[in-house]
């Protein structure tokens, strides 16, 4: 029954207690520049987390053969693999994104996110343990992008378009472009991170 | 120890010969498909800039004409002709990365229209160059026009680099078309 707790928490982890980009602090130069549409949001969060979950696999299936020496270019190899084919495969079905995500996809195999989770978990730990781990994270990141990129898209476009189709908008207004832009990624994430703070200090009283 | 390095080093290379397989295998797979994607879409955009052609398959690929206008012109990256007239692709570097318009210019030398097929430029600034009252302002323009910001070209508010970026590419285009009718 232990063990199976522990594997949900594995899994769980990633959302809150060590949110990648909200905990942890990293990966955050990615996740400000696309969270300025929802769905440039949602497609480098899958991107991040099919990398993060398959590179977990791989290291933690070949961790007992690796040489301590070379592991973290055997791990850049794996990382980087994995980052070509999300990058050719977006290219070839969905042109559209890949043309606004851009650099952001290949930017992937430095995002020290994942490294980290493969030279901090899944070198240590089992398979399993190491899938759930990567996934979570990996949903963990998507959830911030998602929220952010809700918060901006609206604040600043005015409304939320997703896959071509408008989903929500605010009317007639004249949007505040600065919420689309770099600033407006800072002030969004420094807010989020603040009321993050604050909802788990009161939790403590 | 020189058995460890060429341990080392050979699990090294085993790692990456297995990682080079899987790529080669997905760039097999995906190479039709994104080569495909590219050519609908300059397609797409072409048509747009020349309206009175309907379809893609009027719209003749002329090599030998694309080599003598690329020594000559920077920028071009493709000619079309048709018997209604010529679409011109070009590449210019805007604020964001490289603009990429087609310029449909018919068999008077005016241009007919201009549609964009790749841009990378700041939303709400310079991405506004995709905009119709920005693109339509270029219809009827020709060669030796000054096409010059204030004088018969209508900026897009606070993106400079981006407006003069397009009006090197259309300017190019122009260019471009004058070589071929020679």
């Amino acid at each position: 029954m232990e063990e199976r707790t522990n594997l949900a928490q594995e899994f769980k982890k990633g959302i809150i207690d060590q949110n990648p980009l909200m905990k942890l602090m990293v990966g955050l130069c990615s996740a400000l520049a696309v969270s300025n549409r929802v769905e440039n949001g949602i497609f480098l969060g899958i991107a991040a987390t099919f990398v993060i979950f398959f590179s977990n696999i791989i290291i933690a299936t070949i961790r007992k053969r690796i040489p301590d020496q070379v592991r973290i270019p055997i791990f850049i190899v794996v990382i980087a693999s994995f980052v070509t084919i999300v990058d050719l495969s977006m290219k070839a079905y969905f042109p559209a994104v890949y043309d606004r995500l851009g650099v952001w996809i290949p930017l992937i195999v430095v995002n020290c996110m994942i490294l980290a989770r493969a030279e901090g978990f899944a070198y240590k730990n089992s398979i399993l343990r190491s899938a759930l781990d990567g996934l979570g994270i990996g949903m963990g990141y998507t959830l911030v992008l998602l929220v952010m990129g809700i918060i901006r898209e609206l604040l600043g476009t005015g409304k939320i378009v997703l896959f071509e189709k408008t989903i929500i908008t605010l009317g007639p207004v004249n949007p505040p472009l600065i919420f689309v832009m770099f600033p407006g990624a800072f002030l969004t994430f420094g807010c989020l991170m603040a009321i993050l703070n604050m909802y788990e200090m009161r939790k403590k009283e | 120890m020189i058995e460890r390095i060429l341990r080392l080093g050979l699990t090294l290379l085993l790692v990456s010969v297995i990682a080079a397989a899987g790529l080669g295998l997905t760039y097999a797979v995906t190479k039709e498909r994104i080569l495909e994607q590219k050519k609908a879409e300059e397609l797409k955009a072409c048509i747009e800039a020349l309206p009175e052609v309907k379809s893609p398959d009027e719209l003749k690929e002329d090599r030998k004409l694309e080599d003598r206008i690329k020594k000559e012109v920077q920028g071009v990256s493709k000619v079309y002709t048709s018997d209604k007239g010529e679409v011109i692709v070009v590449k210019a570097r805007g604020y964001g990365g490289p603009i990429n318009l087609a310029v449909g210019i018919g068999k008077d030398g005016k241009i007919q229209g201009v549609s964009v097929i790749s841009h990378n430029e700041t939303p709400g600034l310079g991405a506004n160059l995709e905009k119709e009252e920005f693109l339509s302002q270029f219809k009827g323009k020709k060669h030796k026009d000054p096409l010059e910001i204030g004088k018969d070209v209508r900026a897009i508010t606070g993106a400079t680099v981006t407006t003069k970026a397009v009006l090197t590419d259309i300017k190019e285009a122009l260019k471009a078309h004058a070589i071929s009718g020679r």
